[in-house]
């Protein structure tokens, strides 16, 4: 069963009205970049002593990169459990990856209030900390993205000297982005492990780890639905659904396994009560669980969604949602601080940086050998 | 020449001083002089010796103000006698001779050398110093001369030490300060308008007692009486540090004396010690009285206005403490209402689409065989 | 304090990494013996203090930091610690006669979470006690802002080059055998400096010999896993504004983490001998040679 029932975009200048969004909120984000770059982060933010992390750390870098997660999920699907046929997805997820990863380090650039000394990182340790940790792992991890995704270039410029070198490297080079990301999306999870007291029991763990990695799997599933799903339909280009419904009969059993630890942890710490607290924190609770979760393990189980491109994409957006949210609640709405709405600058940014992603992929797939067999 | 007189103790009988009140007026000094209590003995010793140095005491351009000051140590009458026993050889004021005498007795007091000189004014220097001239010499020439076999020069009041009234804008006799003219010989400023007289005297004991000038600042004023802020010896100070200051003359505040800085006073940037020693034998100071202080110690002075506060540079905590409890820093409501406005936009644009397409068949539905 | 299922759960991840984690470093570099009886540390005893706050105005001094300006301009007036403040001194008041003054600095702790979370070591633990702040390495991420359980770090939000400000504990003053200079300044001895071990000693027999004066409480002894810093007070430790001893704990927090990052060279094995092992597993019989 071919599953190159693939139509390019004929004319790779025709850019629509799509393109021109992407453009301009792209250039519009980066000049209020540089605005916070000269009048920095007080003046740009809404952050503040008691909430020194806001909406670029919660979007931009947790969602970013735990949606990002497709990448190495595929890689995995296609190399590793060898499922051939998800060939055809493999470059655009890669990409996707690597422009999430991008945008979370664009995000830093930022965010972070040295940006120029982000590079320290190489040379001061700390072993002990989560971040370290995740920042060398983002480094290593976009550096082999960008190799995995280094053919797309060689084969459009026929340099085939690179081409080989790379293609004889790249089942290590694929080990090394599931076990990089094996690490470092986990260690997402283990820099909050170290504020317990400041994070609601409901979303609190010693075992955010292994939830944050799980999680990420699965989102990162949906992530990839959702997100073939959009650039389909905006360059013309759609993915068959019956690959899409293959995976998406996957994602129940990664979300169940999430939700099964999420509810032994909550049981076992005693904390499950909180669920029925009817308070704003339980309320959250259940629109993350049931939305984010229950929602896609329900729906995805059903063959009438895994049959229908629509029903597959809303259904994916949920399980996206509530991933977003997850992240969200961990590291803003449940975590301690000052009340907190991020400035338009910030919104802005973000916004930017998603367009810039949306306007990469655009340019790749119009110019770049993205969906080819290869 | 040197006063000669008999014993001292006679000196004081005569002038009805009794002797314990003369040792009071030595710890009254040492304390002025911030030095240890337990020497007043030593000053007590310095006073009494007979060897007295003669004083010059030149005026400038002047109003003869810091003169007056002077005149007033005439009580209390230990104090008076001191200065009386300085052997004030000249001083155009209260001297007795006038004319020919008088410059007579300036001339001998220069050639014998060995003195204290004291200058009252400021000293003009446009049109070689025309402005102020004193039996045919002008201020400058005068006080080249006398500096030139002094020990030490005491400018007293603030146009000596820093140019004072005659140098503000426009200055029209291009006045300058002792300090600028006399680099030879060291110059102590007492700066003030003004000088207070506590501060002479005590100046004068010091050096009486141990043969030099006191320990001075940057600009030469001595620290015992220049080295702290009005602000931080002032009585009103609590009521500052409280936030409780005057608004308008004669309000609930004034009547309740409180602080004046916010009607001008330039007690936080005037180096003097006006709250402790006061004026008119310890009667009162400008800020007891109800008026700000207008900073008559610092240089420039008159440059200021008067009734507007002053930027302050060094900043204390006030009386009152934080909560223990943090106020959050507010949201701002348009962060809110932009952020609401695009999750609005993001949320109906998806929620409209999904409605219009999950009632939808794809085309590739019928393809699919369940596997 | 009760041990609740959350902080046996708590304990047993830190376990996790081995029962050796008691004595093991647990902060970036510098190892202390577990009690750090010799750091250097301070006593602060809250029914002492008359809340003058010369220690408040002689850490501005001695740090030459600028005034955080009220409305007015004309005070020195912050409401807490700032970038710009690394010691006030705040009030809590019930009524009239029911009252206490609390200071509040960076409490140097014996296993600093700041330190451990700090991506470049920027902030590190000293032999001697105090967590000290090293800005040429920092990034500026603002970790140790959210990780410390004590909220101490602040930020110049302002600046352009920014950097987190906190409490040095006058490292240098204290290699040169001076007191602090708020120590120094405290005109009652509500401050009081010394070796930890002591100061323990000190504290627990006040408590003893005057129990109706203080609560009895020793605050910063077992606080997440010790700090430099002692509390003594007349009233609750949480009215004072200091975190609920039992909502912080007595586990540094670093202690959470470590297990999770010591196990990260046995993950790379583990993943690297599963992908290899599953690439092989589900190629059995295929014919070599096929492109992958």
């Amino acid at each position: 069963m071919t599953a190159n029932t693939l139509v390019r975009r004929k004319n790779t200048l025709s850019f629509g009205w799509g393109t021109a969004i992407q453009a301009i909120l792209m250039l519009f984000g980066l000049g209020l970049m540089i605005n916070r770059w000269v009048f920095g982060l007080g003046a740009t933010t809404a952050l503040s002593d008691p909430r020194p992390w806001g909406l670029w750390i919660s979007f931009d870098i947790l969602a970013g990169i735990a949606l990002a997660a497709g990448a190495f999920t595929m890689a995995a699907i296609v190399y590793v459990f060898n499922v051939k046929e998800f060939h055809p997805l493999l470059r655009p997820t890669i990409l996707t990856g690597f422009l999430g990863y991008s945008l979370a380090i664009l995000g830093l650039t930022v965010d972070l209030g040295k940006p120029l000394d982000m590079w320290h990182m190489i040379i001061y340790w700390n072993v002990h900390a989560p971040l370290f940790e995740i920042g060398w792992c983002v480094m290593t991890y976009a550096t082999v993205m960008a190799l995995e995704l280094s053919p797309m270039l060689f084969e459009r410029l026929n340099w085939n000297v690179p081409l080989k070198l790379i293609r004889s490297i790249s089942i290590p080079l694929i080990f090394a982005g599931i076990v990089l990301s094996t690490m470092h999306q986990s260690s997402l999870g283990t820099l909050y492990v170290e504020v317990p007291d400041q994070i609601h029991p409901l979303w609190w763990s010693i075992i955010l780890p292994p939830m944050f990695y799980v999680s990420a799997i699965g989102a990162g599933m949906c992530m990839i639905i959702f997100e073939s799903t959009i650039s389909g339909y905006g360059l013309n280009h759609k993915i068959p659904v019956k690959l899409l419904g293959k995976l998406a009969g996957w994602i129940p059993y990664v979300l169940g396994f999430y939700l099964v630890m999420r509810f032994l942890d909550l049981i076992l710490t005693g904390d499950i009560g909180a669920m029925f607290a009817f308070d704003g924190p339980s309320i959250m609770f259940w629109v993350e669980i049931l939305l984010g979760y229950v929602a896609p393990i329900v729906f995805f189980s059903m063959p009438a969604v895994r049959k229908n491109r629509y029903r597959l994409f809303w259904v994916a957006f949920l399980g996206v949602f509530g991933l977003l949210l997850n992240r969200f609640n961990v590291s803003w709405f449940q975590l301690e601080g000052a009340p907190y709405f991020p400035a338009w600058q910030e919104l802005f940014i973000s916004i930017g940086l998603i367009a810039f992603a949306m306007f990469v992929f655009n340019m790749a797939a119009r110019f770049l050998p993205l969906f080819e067999e290869h | 020449m040197p006063f000669k007189a008999g014993s001292f103790t006679e000196v004081l009988t005569q002038h009805g001083v009794a002797r314990r009140d003369f040792l009071k007026f030595c710890g009254v000094m040492a304390g002025t002089l911030a030095l240890p209590h337990d020497l007043q003995t030593q000053i007590a010793s310095a006073l009494e010796a007979p060897a007295r140095t003669p004083v010059i005491w030149l005026e400038m351009q002047d109003c003869a103000g810091c003169s007056e000051s002077f005149l007033r140590a005439s009580r209390p009458s230990a104090a008076g006698v001191i200065l009386d026993v300085l052997s004030v050889d000249y001083h155009e004021t209260i001297m007795a001779p006038s004319g020919h005498q008088a410059e007579k007795s300036l001339n001998d007091a220069i050639a014998a050398g060995g003195y204290l000189l004291v200058v009252e004014g400021s000293i003009p220097t446009k049109d070689n110093g025309v402005y102020c001239c004193v039996a045919g010499k002008t201020a400058l020439q005068s006080l080249e001369e006398a500096s030139a076999n002094a020990i030490a020069v005491v400018a007293v009041g603030n146009c000596a030490a820093f140019g004072g009234i005659p140098k503000a804008n426009p200055n029209p006799t291009d006045a300058v300060s002792v300090m600028d003219l006399v680099t030879d010989k060291p110059v102590l400023n007492l700066p003030g308008c003004p000088v207070n007289v506590v501060n002479l005297t005590a100046t004068v004991v010091h050096f009486l007692t141990f043969g030099a000038l006191p320990d001075m600042d940057g600009l030469h004023r001595p620290l015992f009486a220049y080295g702290a802020r009005i602000h931080d010896n002032c009585e009103r100070r609590g009521h500052f540090n409280a936030g409780e200051f005057v608004k308008e003359w004669g309000d609930d505040g004034h009547r309740h004396g409180w602080c004046l800085y916010q009607m001008g006073c330039k007690g936080p940037v005037t180096y003097h010690n006006c709250p402790t020693v006061r004026w008119n034998e310890g009667v009162s100071w400008p800020v007891a009285a109800g008026h700000p202080c207008i900073g008559c110690s610092e240089p420039g002075f008159w440059e200021r206005p008067t009734y507007v506060p002053v930027e302050l540079h060094e900043f204390t905590p006030p009386a009152t403490y934080p909560d223990v409890v943090k106020e959050m820093p507010a949201i701002d409501p348009t962060n809110a209402a932009v952020t609401g406005v695009v999750a609005g936009l993001v949320a109906g644009a998806a929620g409209a689409v999904a409605i219009q397409q999950l009632g939808k068949k794809d085309p590739e539905d019928e393809e699919i065989v369940e596997d | 304090m009760t041990v609740d299922r959350r902080d046996f759960l708590k304990m047993s991840g830190a376990g996790l990494g081995g029962l050796a984690l008691s004595s093991f470093e647990s902060s970036n570099g510098a190892s202390h013996s577990p009690e750090a009886d010799e750091d250097h540390s301070v006593l602060y005893d809250a029914t002492i203090c008359v809340g003058c706050k010369a220690c408040q105005v002689a850490c501005k001094r001695r740090s030459n930091l600028p005034p955080d300006l009220d409305s007015e301009g004309i005070f020195d007036a912050p409401k807490g610690l700032t970038a710009d403040s690394w010691t006030v001194i705040e009030l809590y008041q019930e009524d009239p006669v029911t009252y206490s003054f609390v200071k509040k600095q960076c409490m140097h702790c014996i296993d600093p979470a700041c330190a451990s979370g700090c991506i470049v070591s920027a902030l590190y633990k000293t032999e001697d006690g105090p967590v000290l702040y090293d800005g040429d390495k920092c990034i500026g991420c603002r970790w140790c802002m959210t990780a410390c359980p004590f909220q101490v770090p602040k930020y110049q939000w302002d600046k352009t080059v920014p950097f987190v400000q906190k409490c040095d504990f006058c490292s240098d003053r204290q290699d040169e055998g001076l007191d602090t200079a708020c120590v120094a300044a405290c005109p009652t001895g509500a401050l009081l400096s010394g070796k930890r071990g002591e100061l323990l000693e000190v504290a627990e027999n006040r408590i003893k010999d005057f129990p109706d004066r203080y609560v009895n409480h020793l605050y910063g002894k077992d606080e997440v896993g010790g700090t430099s810093w002692l509390y003594l007070a007349g009233v609750a430790f949480d009215k004072l504004g200091l975190p609920k001893p039992d909502k912080i704990g007595t586990i540094s927090p670093a202690k959470l983490t470590w297990p999770y990052m010591m196990a990260v060279p046995g993950i790379v094995v583990f993943m690297t001998g599963l992908c290899t092992g599953l690439y092989y597993y589900f190629r059995r019989g295929e014919k070599t040679g096929e492109e992958a």
